[in-house]
């Protein structure tokens, strides 16, 4: 399945490529809006581009809450999930239990070793030319995870396909495109459906979490369903499922393939990345695709909305009264970027502090898969970073092409 | 990579100051156990602050100000990214730390609330950035060498070392080729080894120091040669001018009371017999002019340098006064540029003058300076400082005391401090401070709005051969920086006797010092010139050849 049949088609117009113009140049807009408007306001919109300001906006979460909600609600069937909430008992209660079954310790014992081995063994099959976003990362990506998940293929339809238009739906539609709500509406009750019919199915096997054929996220969620833990009911299970797999397994085929490309840009940093790769440098292989990452991340920006009135960056020259109801835009693209806080932001180095970071969003809503992310991503490219004479494909097609906010195809060639 | 030296200094509550100490203990007791993964006193810190060098917190109680809290950092940089280090690092603990100082009046009060609230996350960098208070003057051991610079250089020292073994078997070897062999042997680990050496000083910092330098002495002559301008401006005859500037001169300077002691510190000749203890050695500055001054082909070109500085000062004075009063008058700039220069040229005759007159105050000054006993330092706070000294190769210090009241001394602080700080950003280059070679960073900051002076050193040694060093070899500059604080041995010219009264100085030190809490130093068991050290040999081991006797002079350090 390539890119042509994930992504939903853009319209041809000056407006899509006006955007993609615009995406393309947003650090130019960022740097001058944090030297001369920092916190800028249009109309209900307040864009926040310094440092200090977008981690304050993250981390004041009871004045600035996600505004997910209503989407959720959509896909969710009206079910409520950790996404959507603000910092409630139910929210800690949620967050807690599905700690209790996607566990920490998977990240080295079973996801690093099975996504490495899979990625390895496609860098080797593909004989010297690969595509990046599809074939390598969308494939390691969702095989590795539905695996984890113990979410599989639906009959007759594609996960990748159905997760991706529900997290764009959820993420990138501020539109609220018509064509793809009915997508949507067709998708999600499949989608839920598809997770209530597994949750039939293995229960009735009943060989929930009891060894390790069974010994994923769906099973270790009805093993705990049977001690009576709080939190998982059917419905709880199948919505953090949902959750898990319209967060996550769409996001590595956009930032993953946008960190080679930007790897590629630089020559110096590609050889460091391959050195480290080859040396299994994974602590360095890491810094350098999260600081690739900070040159072309998921967005610019992620949206709250103000639940009160609330003044950012209170006691500095730039203090701004954000009104009630107006959205707010952190720019963590341009946070990361800003010398008051990012030493010499202009320069690739691999060997930055992990707070200069903020790829994963900050304060409460912070990527659940924060820890799986941070190991599992620079695995991903580890196989093919190891190979000789790694370069670009000749043409356009080994340059990055884009759909919207979806990295849409990447070529490289490489010494089989 | 150039460094930043700063202090954040907040009001303490009075109340809570117990608590204050144990949180400030608990942080220290937290960094010296650090929890996993970090392993080894100070290993979070050294790792999530990678540009700290040293750092410290204190709190000063005194009878005569409200309790202060000082956090006290000398990094790698500009300040934006090590208050985010630090906040990752440890901001939780500052975070309670915070909560027991008083509420900032002026805008970040309510910040300050923000931050200190219960279950607060609030950033806390942009308010601790906010109540950063930069020195008035500081120096810096080992200049221009950053924190990675500094730890790779060692790890490359102490790898030549092992390298070398007991020596035995580069006996017969010849300093060229054990060169040769140790940098081949080596360059596999230390890759770094062969890319060019960072320029420790780039030339612009070097040019705009000097050009801070000249502004600042360009700026003294404007204001010390104002009585000569306005008299240039009334009398039409500049002879006039300059002989009654001369004669006013001379009287002011016979009213003065020691001048030609004055005159023997500058000019480097022996003191007369004086009432107080003699200076015991001279000044490092006073004997590096004097050095290059000593031949006669060095005050030739002193003399013209000096001459060219006045032109170019009168030029531009004129040409800054003609840009700004031509327009407003019907006269051409050129004009108007020429008769300002003949004015500025003639006031620099009234510069003696001024000097003098601002001498004969400042000693009717310290004439009447109330004399002090010498401070009773409580003996349960020497122990308590006394029982953290002296654990590693470093110490530290910190000192707050009260500002001399009155106007002449409120602009001779300011000056003498703005002014000693640049001579120390041109003169000291070397990684030393003149012939003192044991201060990593020291620095001297106005808190309280002016009302006190604040001073930090971090150095090799205990904390008594430390003063012992200032008192012996810098006791003109330290008498410039603190002869204007309340208690400091009694001095004349702000820049005689003063800290050579060695006994009084060192019991005035003790009794304005505070117990430090809380302590970081990067590479504890290096000291100035052991960093110095690793700096010459990693430099050698850079160069692909060394001469011969390159190659000698660079085994000395091996």
């Amino acid at each position: 399945m390539t890119a042509e049949q994930v992504l939903r088609p853009l319209p041809d117009g000056i407006g899509t490529r006006l955007r993609a113009w615009a995406f393309d140049h947003v650090d130019l807009a960022f740097g001058l809006l944090r030297t001369v408007k920092p916190i800028l306001k249009v109309g209900g919109t307040v864009l926040v581009t310094r440092y200090d300001d977008v981690r304050e906006v993250f981390l004041t979460d009871d004045a600035f809450p996600v505004p997910y909600r209503a989407k959720l609600d959509v896909i969710m069937g009206g079910c409520p999930f950790f996404l959507g909430m603000a910092d409630t008992p139910e929210y800690r209660r949620d967050t807690a239990a599905m700690r209790k079954a996607i566990l920490r310790e998977d990240i080295p014992v079973r996801l690093a070793g099975a996504v490495e081995a899979l990625a390895e063994e496609i860098v080797e099959q593909a004989g010297g030319r690969l595509e990046v976003v599809d074939e390598l990362v969308r494939r390691v990506t969702f095989t590795v995870l539905s695996d984890y998940l113990g979410v599989p293929d639906p009959h007759g339809a594609d996960l990748r396909v159905w997760a991706t238009r529900l997290f764009e739906f959820q993420f990138a539609d501020p539109g609220d495109d018509p064509a793809l709500r009915a997508d949507v509406d067709r998708m999600a009750p499949a989608l839920r459906d598809h997770i209530d019919r597994l949750i039939a199915a293995r229960r009735g096997s009943n060989t929930t979490g009891s060894d390790f054929e069974g010994d994923d996220v769906l099973g270790r969620c009805l093993a705990l369903q049977r001690q009576g833990e709080p939190g998982f009911s059917d419905e709880q299970i199948r919505t953090a499922l949902m959750g898990m797999i319209v967060g996550g397994p769409p996001q590595p085929p956009m930032v993953v393939p946008q960190a080679m490309e930007q790897l590629l840009r630089r020559p110096d940093a590609l050889m460091g990345a391959q050195a480290a790769a080859r040396s299994g440098d994974d602590a360095l292989l890491a810094g350098y695709v999260f600081e690739a990452m900070r040159f072309d991340p998921l967005a610019p920006a992620l949206p709250r909305v103000a639940a009160r009135d609330h003044r950012i960056a209170v006691g500095t020259p730039r203090e701004t009264l954000v009104p009630k109801g107006a959205t707010v835009l952190a720019a963590f693209r341009s946070a990361m970027h800003d010398g008051r806080r990012v030493p010499d932001p202009g320069r690739f180095d691999p060997r930055r502090m992990q707070h200069e970071y903020i790829h994963f969003g900050h304060g409460l809503h912070t990527c659940f898969g924060i820890h799986m992310n941070r190991v599992l991503l620079p695995l991903m490219l580890k196989p093919l970073l190891r190979r000789n004479r790694l370069r670009r494909a000749p043409g356009p097609e080994g340059h990055l092409t884009k759909r919207g906010p979806f990295a849409e195809r990447l070529w490289v060639v490489y010494e089989a | 990579m150039s460094q930043t030296v700063l202090s954040v200094v907040l009001e303490a509550q009075s109340k809570g100051l117990s608590t204050l100490r144990e949180l400030i203990e608990q942080l220290k007791h937290e960094e010296e156990n650090p929890p996993p993964p970090y392993t080894g006193s100070y290993s979070r810190l050294r790792s999530l602050v990678p540009t700290l060098h040293f750092m410290s917190i204190s709190v000063f109680e005194d009878d005569h100000f409200d309790p202060v809290l000082v956090i006290e950092a000398n990094f790698d940089g500009p300040q934006g990214p090590f208050w985010a280090q630090l906040e990752a690092a440890i901001g939780p603990r500052l975070r309670e730390i915070l909560r027991y100082c008083e509420r900032p009046a002026g805008r970040t009060g309510e910040a300050f609330d923000l931050i200190t609230r219960p279950g607060s996350k609030h950033p806390l960098a942009p308010f601790l950035e906010a109540h950063t208070v930069m020195p008035m003057i500081f120096h810096q051991g080992n200049r221009g060498l950053d924190r990675r610079r500094i730890d790779r250089e060692a790890k490359l020292f102490f790898a030549t070392q092992e390298k070398l073994g007991n020596g035995a078997q580069y006996r017969s070897t010849d300093a060229v080729t054990l060169h040769r062999t140790l940098r081949s042997s080596l360059r596999g680990s230390f890759d770094w080894l062969g890319e060019p050496e960072p320029v420790r000083i780039p030339g612009r910092e070097r040019l705009a120091d000097l050009a801070k330098l000249a502004g600042f002495v360009m700026a003294a002559l404007l204001v010390l040669s104002f009585p000569g301008v306005l008299l240039a401006l009334v009398v039409p005859n500049g002879w006039l001018v300059v002989i009654v500037s001369l004669l006013a001169a001379l009287a002011t300077g016979r009213l003065i009371k020691d001048l030609p002691d004055l005159f023997r510190q500058f000019s480097g000749s022996e003191p007369a017999p004086v009432s107080g203890p003699p200076p015991r050695m001279r000044d490092a500055f006073a004997r590096d002019a004097a050095k290059s001054a000593g031949s006669a082909v060095g005050s030739v070109l002193m003399a013209v340098a000096a001459a060219l500085f006045l032109a170019v000062y009168v030029a531009l004075a004129a040409i800054v006064f003609g840009a700004v009063i031509a327009p407003l008058i019907p006269a051409p700039f050129g004009e108007t540029a020429a008769a300002a220069a003949r004015v500025f040229a003639l006031g620099l005759s009234s510069v003696p003058f001024s000097l003098c007159a601002i001498l004969l105050w400042l000693r009717r000054l310290e004439d009447r300076d109330p004399s002090h006993d010498e401070p009773e330092v409580r003996p349960e706070r020497l122990q308590d400082m006394m029982r953290r000294e002296d654990f590693i190769a470093q110490n530290h210090m910190g000192s707050m005391v009260l500002v001399k009241p009155g106007l002449l001394r409120a602009v001779l602080i300011r000056a003498g401090l703005a002014g000693l700080a640049l001579i120390l950003r041109v003169v000291a280059t070397s990684g030393y401070l003149g012939s003192m070679r044991t201060i990593h960073f020291a620095h001297w900051a106005m808190v309280g709005n002016g009302s006190r002076l604040m001073f930090f050193s971090n150095f090799d040694g205990s904390w008594e051969s430390y003063l012992d060093d200032f008192i012996e070899k810098a006791h003109g500059g330290l008498t410039l920086a603190w002869g204007n604080c309340v208690g400091f041995p009694p001095a004349r010219f702000l820049s005689l006797e003063g800290a050579t009264h060695g006994r009084k100085f060192k019991n005035w030190a003790r009794h304005s010092m505070a117990t430090t809490l809380f302590w970081f130093s990067a590479y504890r068991d290096y000291t100035v010139n052991q960093i110095e050290r690793h700096a010459r040999v990693a430099s050698g081991l850079r160069q692909p050849t060394l001469s011969p006797e390159e190659a000698i002079a660079w085994t000395r350090d091996l």
